[in-house]
């Protein structure tokens, strides 16, 4: 069951699309998931639809729908041409080629378009790996990481905002355990060290501003050469 | 400010919603001529009043017509069990300002699988619901926020209907933001509220 949500206002701001993009594959993501917020932001496309059926009206002009038909019939023609001379929308629909290909399991649709054709995993400690995604932006790196079953990531805090949706799998923390869907926050200041747990590894979706900050005396060492790379 | 107005649900609705299902299913011109003509001065009105980067009437004449054009589009994935035609056809222009706003900051390049409708998709995933509770709930709605307190709605309005983020708004007013957010918050609480008392 999921247990951890984006806020109301972080929602908001998806729903109107003032969110980073990033942010917004995040929170899609977990709606992929999460009936409840669904509901909310079902609600509040509700509100929106109530605000323009209400609006003030202000005219248009005369000849705007017959210009709009005309853009029409010309579209149409134009796309019965594009559609005969291209074969590749007859493939079949079925699993994203990436993602069988890169043996990823079942993916929520919006995370399956991130994976680049070019995708591959690198090994960022023994238990850690990380294979960085693509989604047209250049705010917050966008990367799969995956924890094998058991395994600990180094203790850690942020330099920036970390949005972590688990895809498969399940891991935990000083704060509790994550579970497919949950959508975890963390700010700077936020020190943790991720586990995951002893059934299977842990698949996440992970949208990062800043690069984290590694604890200790190890940290002295590595987080220097630390970066993140949007993509 | 723009606020919304009380108006009483009537078969209106209904008749958008039958006008949309007739677009999408026989490509039926007089319909689509219908939703025309009833929802393209609704949304110019709403972008003339309703955005934050100030459009000129010729611009929200343009936007009139993408988001009309994406309605004639799109139609055929239109399910009157799932939404009424008036949020349906928010959903469309609110992606069409998305795509735009992208569009404007140069992101949409080359190799971008992700697009404006992957992540805001138009149709509701919830189970699909009666008319008579679909129209029940947008009077809920619409109701609950007609009385929500002064500074609530007006943080729902520049929030949300306006396209901006909380800091935003709390810059352009001097609040501080934990003040726009809880406002924000307790806005949407008490429409969930009301909604959820009102629950058959």
């Amino acid at each position: 069951m999921i247990k951890f949500h984006p806020d109301s206002n972080m929602l908001v701001e998806y729903a109107n699309g003032a969110l980073p993009w990033a942010l917004c594959i995040g929170i899609k993501t977990h709606l992929q998931f999460c009936p409840t917020c669904k509901a909310q932001y079902d609600q509040l496309c509700t509100l929106g639809g109530v605000a323009l059926a209400d609006s003030k009206t202000e005219a248009v002009a005369n000849d705007g729908f017959a210009r709009l038909m005309a853009r029409i019939t010309g579209d149409q023609e134009i796309r019965v041409d594009h559609e005969a001379s291209s074969p590749s929308k007859l493939e079949p629909k079925g699993e994203p080629i990436a993602s069988q290909k890169h043996k990823l399991g079942e993916l929520p649709s919006v995370v399956n378009k991130l994976i680049p054709d070019d995708f591959k995993w690198s090994k960022t400690s023994k238990t850690l790996k990380t294979g960085r995604l693509k989604a047209g932006q250049d705010e917050y790196e966008i990367a799969f990481h995956k924890i094998t079953k058991g395994g600990q990531v180094v203790e850690h805090d942020h330099r920036g905002l970390e949005v972590t949706v688990v895809l498969q799998g399940s891991f935990s923390d000083e704060n509790g355990v994550y579970h497919v869907g949950d959508f975890i926050v963390k700010q700077p200041g936020e020190v943790h060290r991720p586990t995951a747990t002893k059934d299977q590894d842990c698949l996440c979706l992970s949208i990062c501003e800043a690069p984290v900050k590694v604890t200790g005396l190890l940290g002295k060492f590595i987080n220097p050469f630390l970066r993140v790379r949007p993509a | 400010m723009s606020k919304l107005h009380a108006v009483s649900t009537d078969a209106r609705t209904d008749t958008w919603t039958e006008h949309l299902v007739k677009v999408g299913k026989s490509r039926d011109q007089v319909s689509f001529q219908a939703l025309f003509e009833h929802f393209a001065p609704l949304i110019k009105g709403f972008c003339l009043s309703n955005t934050s980067q100030n459009f000129s009437p010729d611009a929200a004449e343009e936007i009139v017509q993408e988001v009309m054009l994406k309605v004639w589009q799109k139609a055929p994935s239109f399910n009157p069990t799932k939404a009424a035609a008036s949020t349906w056809i928010y959903t469309v222009m609110r992606n069409a300002r998305i795509d735009l706003m992208r569009r404007n900051k140069r992101h949409n390049n080359d190799s971008d699988g992700v697009d404006v409708d992957d992540l805001w998709d138009e149709e509701s995933t919830l189970a699909p619901v009666a008319q008579f509770q679909k129209l029940r709930n947008e009077e809920v709605v619409r109701s609950s926020f007609e009385i929500l307190p002064t500074e609530q709605r007006q943080a729902l309005v520049e929030v949300y209907m306006k396209g901006k983020s909380h800091s935003e708004v709390a810059s352009e007013t001097g609040l501080p933001l934990g003040t726009v957010k809880s406002r924000v918050r307790m806005g949407l609480q008490k429409i969930q509220a009301h909604l959820s008392a009102k629950a058959v």
